[in-house]
C-alpha cells in the first residue's frame, strides 16, 4: 500500500501527461486528486487540458478517450490514482510540441470538415490516432472498427473516415 | 462517487487480506469499466468504503498454451484475449466472445476476470440513486422484482426465479461451452471451481475475501466447429440480446459432440442440454437443427415482453449449427 509521501505529507503522484512529469498530491483539497477522481476529471479540472470531453462519463460514447500504454482508453472509467507512474496522450498533445504544427489528422480534420459540434472529435482523435501509430494503412474496415467505440450525433462518421483515410495515406511521421 | 479509501495491492495475499479485513465493506478494481459505473451511479445499498486496485498486481496477465489446454490469468485484456494467437487457434470461441464485447476502448481496458465477475444490466437494478432513490430488489437484499411486471423486454426467458435479470457477459457464455475451470484465491486459500458452477441467480460464488487468479481452458476436440453468435441492436458496444457459443465435433458427418449454451436469455449461462440431445449421434441439416432450436427453448416461460427472445433463440441456434453467422 506504499506511496511516495511529498514534502507536506500527504501521498504523491506522478503521471506524465503529453510529455509533461506532473506530480500531484492526493488529498481532498483544492488542487489535489480525490480517491474518487476520474482521470477525466483531472485532466480538466485539476490540469486544466479541457480538450478531452466528458459526455456520458460510463464508458459508452467514447468522447472522454486518450492514450495510454499506446492504447485508447476511457478516461471517465479511469481513477487517477491508480495511474501512478503512467504515460498519457491527449488531444493537447497531438500537436508538434515545438513548432505547433497540427498532427496531420488534426489538419486532415479540418481539411475533410470532419467534425460538426465537435464534442466527440477530441475522443476520435485520439483513437484514430492510437490506430495509426500501430497500423499506418488501415483499410476503410479496420478505420471503422478502431473508431467504433466512439460515438458521433452530428453523424460527422462519413466525413471522419474520410479524413482519417487521408491522413493515413499521407504517411506523414508524427511526433508522437 | 462516494469517497473511499484507495489501496494497491502488490500481490494477491495482500489483495485478499485486504478484502478480509474490510469484511464486505470493500471491492477489487481491475479494468474499472463496471465497478466504476456502478459507483458513480450508486446503486449498490451500500457504498464499499474501500477499492483495492489490483492492476498493480505482477503475473495475472498471462495466456499460457500447453497440449492440455489455455491458462489464462485474470487480468488479461479482453483485446489481448481477442488478438492472441494462441486463442484464436483451436479456442476460437473464446476469441470471437472476447471481441464481441462492447468497444475497442473498453476492450483494452476491461479484463477475463472482470467480464466474469461484472454486474447485472437490468434497468431497475442498474437505476442510479437520485430522483426518487434507488430502486430495491432481491438482488439488492430486498424488495419485489419490478421487472416482472414492468419493462422486462430485456429478461430472462429461462430459469428466471425471483430474479430475471441475464448473465450479461460474453466471455462466460464461450467459457461454459469450453467446460472452463476459475481458479480462485480466497484467505481459506485457493481452489478450482468449474465454470458451470461459479454462477447463481443473484450473483456468483465469491464470497466477499475471494477474487478470481486464473482462468483454465480445456482443450476442445480436435477440428471442433466453434462458433459464437450475438445479437445485439446496435453494434458494437450493446449487451447482448441474445447469444449463442457453440463447440461441435463432427466425425463421419455425423456430430459426436456437442456443447451449445445460450447467453442473456438466463440469469446464468443457459447450457442447451436438450437441443445437445437431439443432435447427438445425428447428421447436422435442416430437420434436426430445427428440432435443436425448439428442443433449447422447450422450457421457456416468457414474461410479458420478451417472448421475442424465443424466435431468435432459436434463429441463433439453427445459424450456429449449420454454419451461416
Amino acid at each position: 500500500m506504499q506511496r511516495e509521501k511529498t514534502s507536506s505529507g500527504k501521498q504523491g503522484l506522478r503521471i506524465t501527461v503529453n510529455g509533461e512529469p506532473y506530480e500531484l498530491r492526493i488529498g481532498d483539497w483544492p488542487g489535489e486528486v480525490s480517491t474518487s477522481h476520474t482521470l477525466a476529471h483531472t485532466l480538466r479540472e485539476t490540469l486544466g487540458l479541457t480538450g478531452t470531453k466528458i459526455s456520458c462519463d460510463r464508458g459508452a460514447c467514447g468522447a472522454c478517450t486518450v492514450i495510454m500504454d499506446e492504447k485508447p482508453v476511457l478516461s471517465c472509467m479511469i481513477l487517477t490514482v491508480e495511474c501512478e507512474g503512467k504515460s498519457i496522450t491527449t488531444v493537447e498533445g497531438l500537436r508538434d510540441p515545438k513548432t505547433g504544427r497540427l498532427d496531420p489528422l488534426q489538419q486532415a480534420f479540418i481539411d475533410h470538415t470532419a467534425f460538426q459540434c465537435g464534442f466527440c472529435t477530441p475522443g476520435i482523435l485520439m483513437s484514430a490516432r492510437a490506430l495509426l501509430n500501430r497500423n499506418p494503412s488501415p483499410t476503410e474496415e479496420e478505420v471503422k472498427e478502431s473508431l467504433s467505440g466512439n460515438f458521433c450525433r452530428c453523424i460527422s462518421h462519413y466525413h471522419v473516415l474520410k479524413a482519417v483515410l487521408a491522413a493515413a495515406q499521407k504517411g506523414e511521421p508524427t511526433h508522437s | 462517487m462516494k469517497s473511499f479509501i484507495h489501496a494497491n495491492a502488490r500481490t494477491v495475499a495482500e489483495a485478499v487480506k485486504l478484502l478480509k479485513r474490510y469484511n464486505g465493506k470493500a471491492k477489487v478494481n481491475a479494468g474499472g469499466t463496471d465497478l466504476l459505473g456502478v459507483l458513480k451511479d450508486r446503486i449498490l445499498p451500500e457504498d464499499p468504503d474501500a477499492i483495492i486496485n489490483i492492476k498493480t498486481i505482477p503475473g495475472l496477465d498471462y495466456i499460457r498454451k500447453d497440449s492440455k489446454g489455455l491458462k489464462i490469468g485474470a487480468l488479461t485484456s479482453l483485446s489481448d484475449i481477442c488478438s492472441s494467437p494462441k486463442v484464436r487457434e483451436g479456442y476460437s470461441v473464446l476469441a470471437e466472445a472476447a471481441y464481441a464485447v462492447a468497444t475497442p476502448q473498453i476492450r483494452n481496458m476491461a479484463t477475463l476476470g472482470g467480464n466474469l465477475c461484472q454486474d447485472v444490466r437490468c434497468w431497475y437494478y442498474r437505476y442510479p440513486n437520485e430522483i426518487g432513490g434507488r430502486i430495491l430488489c432481491l438482488r439488492k437484499g430486498s424488495g419485489p422484482c419490478l421487472a416482472v411486471k414492468g419493462d422486462n423486454r430485456y429478461h430472462a426467458i429461462l430459469e428466471g426465479k425471483k430474479c430475471f435479470a441475464v448473465c450479461p457477459s460474453d466471455t462466460a457464455i464461450a467459457l461454459t461451452a469450453l467446460g472452463a475451470k476459475l481458479k480462485i484465491a480466497g484467505s481459506e486459500g485457493r481452489k478450482i471451481v468449474p465454470i458451470k458452477d461459479f454462477f447463481l441467480t443473484l450473483g456468483d460464488i465469491l464470497m466477499p475475501d475471494e477474487m478470481i487468479t486464473e482462468v483454465q481452458v480445456p482443450k476442445p476436440p480436435k477440428k471442433a466447429k466453434q462458433t459464437f453468435i450475438k445479437f445485439v441492436l446496435r453494434k458494437p458496444v450493446d449487451f447482448a440480446i441474445v447469444s449463442v457459443a457453440s463447440i461441435l465435433a463432427i466425425e463421419g458427418g455425423v456430430c459426436s459432440e456437442a456443447a451449445i449454451v445460450l447467453g442473456a436469455v438466463a440469469p446464468t449461462p443457459f447450457r442447451a442440454v436438450e437441443a445437445e440431445k437431439v443432435i447427438k449421434g445425428k447428421v447436422i441439416d435442416t430437420v434436426t437443427s430445427a428440432k435443436a432450436a425448439e428442443a433449447a427453448v422447450m422450457a421457456a416461460k416468457p414474461l410479458s415482453k420478451n417472448a421475442y427472445k424465443i424466435e431468435i433463440t432459436k434463429t441463433l441456434i439453427k445459424r450456429s449449427l449449420l454454419g451461416s453467422s
